[in-house]
């Protein structure tokens, strides 16, 4: 078990960097969106490649933090039912969706992917619109994302064994979409308190 | 045996999803799952289904270029760059001064302090579209005021708890956006479908409170002489609207010459713009022309309503597309977060990661919706759907009532974005063949995600309120005495009234399609919708709505017209 949950430490350990990093591309979208809007307006100049950096970005941000967010146990659930079980039982529902949802499905797409995005990097595929970008670099972050997302499932079936072996502790314990969302507002109070505080 | 389960397996499909979402596992990969599973059955019982199931292998790798479509999807980048503008606005304090600020315009009128609720949530919800913020804001900061001075607390929750859930209907709303999305319609369509609507239903939230102010005045006290902090000052106030008004007057045919068309437009944002700066330097060189109320009236509304021209306006008025919209919003609100000194590194970097984490999992759940949807068009499941629907009893609108029954319960515990991306491309194909424009049919399961935002015991709105009402008895920092707690029954009483007025609502926008179906016709002059907001001293801009859509659509239950 050692070992495994190393592995799992270092899975964990790379995705929340990576995660964490890719947020940022959003802040860069918002910009290349917004400089964009205004050039094409001001000088009636537009150009393919900026709309384009738009969505790649934005593509990267998604798809490169869906591991992340798997981590932190964010993906939507419809708890109606789930939070009625014990927590035990709710362990085996997430080591069975693991096991028999998530990663057939990440692992189909990579079998379906991974010939998808080498035909395209082989023909070095640019986009139709005139003045696009190159397109198969943007394709590899389809691939990139489910391969980060495999890798964060091994490590979630490992925690969960582990966890539920009682060798470490409960590292998501469950929290209903109604409790969260009281949270998020306790979170957001104490937030403003303190901003509050500095602007003082 | 084969035969039979080949022959229904769209059902067959489609009640097992049933299950695997209510398993409680993320609704993305069950999806996804569910999807993958019943390919692999489809694929073996194809021959024994008499032609019902459409699926092979090969088809399987129609799956990347699937996602590919997902990914390349330019509507959809605006659901990140409108949530984040959302998140930064919520930090920059804007609420909290505007709720300060409108709450002592009003609060020298019974129920005052109400109308500031309803005022500042449409204002929020045409900036922010994050209902979360909205609820969170008001509770933190009117709810005590209101509860010190004597509202009752089941009013006094029901009306931030509903005001706050108009940052759902009301553009540029994430609902909107998504629904656009999976009907196949643009969003700018959406967004001018949805414009009347959200001011009706503000409107209609003005005339219940007015109501119970007349029935019951106890009820919502005028605020004492003492508990205005910003004087009075209202007649200067009006002399700033008039001049503003004047400056627009003139400046439009002064600039009539040279801008044609764009004059109206221009003379409002130079006028708009004008009076701003007055009142700032008559607050910062002590002039003291204008009353300090009209001052800081003017000083605090005046950057939302500009944050609402720059992303509202140059949609509707073509110049920007929605994403470009959101975009320039997002920035907007970094701007004015900047001027109030309250960005910070830790603001942004905290506003992205839950933009980044809301990204992932609203795209992911998409990702698998289109697995799931594959096999489900393969085995015929959308004709299975349709034919359903459309042997509705009552035709038209027997569906419509079907669908917002159906959508309101459903929302109890799925998603907005779940409702979207899994139940919306089912009904939209439907909803077409019975020609119900798909524009309309959006702006009704709006309003029904919307109500289902605020009716207890699950609306989120209830929610978010019971996380800043205290939970304890608390001593009141002004008058020093100590108040009772607010129940969580008190909260779920105060919302009933407003669920009865949003069932209203969707009843109104099923009767009078012309409310939504002006987004066809002449634009609607984004200035003059502005300003009924902060203006209307109740309900005329409401039914003056209601009137336009009476006049465009009339009162039939005939199908408007479907493109």
């Amino acid at each position: 078990m050692g070992g495994l949950l190393a592995f799992s430490r270092g899975v964990d350990r790379m995705n929340e960097f990576i995660g964490k990093a890719v947020s940022w591309l959003i802040l860069v979208a918002v910009l290349v969106s917004a400089t964009n809007a205004v050039i094409r307006k001001v000088f009636s100049v537009s150009s393919n490649a900026w709309l384009e950096m738009q969505w790649y970005l934005y593509g990267a941000a998604f798809l490169l933090a869906a591991a992340y967010t798997l981590k932190q146990n964010e993906h939507v659930r419809i708890d109606i039912v789930y939070g009625m079980f014990s927590r035990r039982v709710q362990h085996w529902i997430d080591l069975l969706g693991h096991t028999l949802f998530l990663m057939p499905f990440v692992l189909a797409m990579l079998w379906m992917l991974t010939p998808y995005v080498l035909k395209s990097m082989l023909n070095g595929e640019v986009s139709t619109n005139a003045g696009g970008l190159l397109i198969w670099p943007a394709k590899s972050l389809l691939l990139i994302g489910f391969l980060l997302l495999a890798l964060q499932g091994v490590s979630e079936i490992i925690k969960k064994i582990a966890v539920m072996r009682g060798v470490i502790p409960d590292p998501t314990p469950f929290i209903s979409a109604h409790e969260a969302a009281e949270l998020e507002g306790k979170a957001l109070i104490e937030e403003l308190a303190q901003a509050e505080e500095k602007h003082k | 045996m084969m035969e039979l389960i080949a022959q229904n397996m769209a059902p067959i499909m489609f009640v097992s999803l049933i299950f695997f979402l209510l398993a409680g596992y993320p609704a993305a990969f069950s999806l996804a799952a569910n999807g993958l599973l019943f390919f692999v059955i489809g694929v073996e019982l194809a021959p024994y289904s008499n032609n019902t199931i459409n699926l092979s292998w090969p088809l399987l790798n129609a799956m990347p270029e699937r996602f590919w479509g997902v990914l390349s999807n330019e509507t959809l980048l605006a659901i990140p760059f409108f949530t984040f503008m959302g998140i930064v606005l919520e930090r920059s304090g804007m609420a909290e001064d505007l709720l300060d600020t409108i709450g002592q315009l009003f609060g020298p009128v019974r129920g005052g302090l109400a109308y500031a609720v309803i005022i500042v949530g449409a204002l929020l919800a045409a900036t922010t579209g994050v209902v979360a913020a909205s609820v969170i804001a008001m509770g933190l900061i009117s709810l005590p005021i209101m509860l010190r001075y004597g509202y009752d607390r089941s009013l006094a929750s029901g009306v931030i708890a509903a005001s706050g859930t108009l940052a759902q209907i009301i553009p540029p709303s994430l609902v909107l956006i998504v629904l656009a999305d999976q009907l196949g319609r643009s969003v700018g369509d959406m967004y001018r479908g949805a414009m009347l609507p959200g001011l009706v239903l503000t409107g209609l939230y003005f005339a219940y409170v007015m109501l119970v102010s007349i029935f019951r005045p106890n009820s919502m006290p005028a605020l004492p002489k003492e508990a205005r902090t910003l004087g009075s000052g209202v007649t200067s106030l009006i002399v700033a609207l008039v001049l503003a008004v004047a400056m627009f007057w003139f400046g439009r045919d002064w600039l009539d010459a040279e801008h044609g068309k764009n004059s109206g437009i221009l003379a409002a944002a130079l006028a708009v713009i004008a009076i701003y700066v007055m009142a700032i330097l008559d607050k910062s060189l002590k002039i003291n022309l204008m009353s300090r109320l009209a001052q800081q009236v003017v000083i605090v509304l005046i950057p939302p309503l500009a944050l609402i021209f720059l992303v509202l306006g140059t949609i509707f008025l073509g110049i920007a597309t929605p994403t470009e919209g959101g975009a320039m919003g997002a920035v907007g609100a970094l701007v004015m977060a900047a001027a109030k000194r309250r960005l910070s590194f830790e603001v942004i970097r905290s506003a992205l990661a839950s933009t980044t984490r809301l990204a992932s999992f609203v795209m992911f759940i998409l990702l698998g919706a289109r697995v799931f949807s594959l096999t489900f068009y393969g085995v015929n499941g959308h004709l299975w759907v349709e034919h359903l629907l459309t042997s509705l009893p009552g035709g038209e609108l027997g569906f419509l009532i079907v669908i917002s029954l159906m959508v309101f319960l459903l929302a109890f515990f799925l998603d907005f974005f779940e409702l979207a991306f899994i139940i919306v491309p089912l009904l939209a194909p439907a909803a077409e063949k019975l020609g119900i424009d798909l524009i309309w049919f959006g702006i009704i399961l709006g309003v029904n995600m919307q109500t289902s935002f605020m009716h207890p015991p699950f609306g989120f709105a209830l929610f978010y309120l019971r996380s800043v009402a205290a939970r304890v008895p608390y001593i009141d920092k002004v008058t020093g005495l100590t108040m009772a707690p607010v129940k969580t029954s008190q909260i779920y009483w105060g919302a009933v009234p407003f669920v009865l007025i949003q069932i209203l609502m969707i009843a109104i926008v099923i009767g009078f399609p012309g409310l939504v179906m002006h987004y066809k016709g002449p634009q609607i002059d984004p200035s003059t919708v502005d300003f009924t907001i902060p203006n209307m001293p109740g309900l005329d801009s409401g039914f003056g709505g209601l009137g336009g859509g009476l006049g465009a659509g009339g009162m039939n239950f005939g199908p408007p017209p479907s493109n």
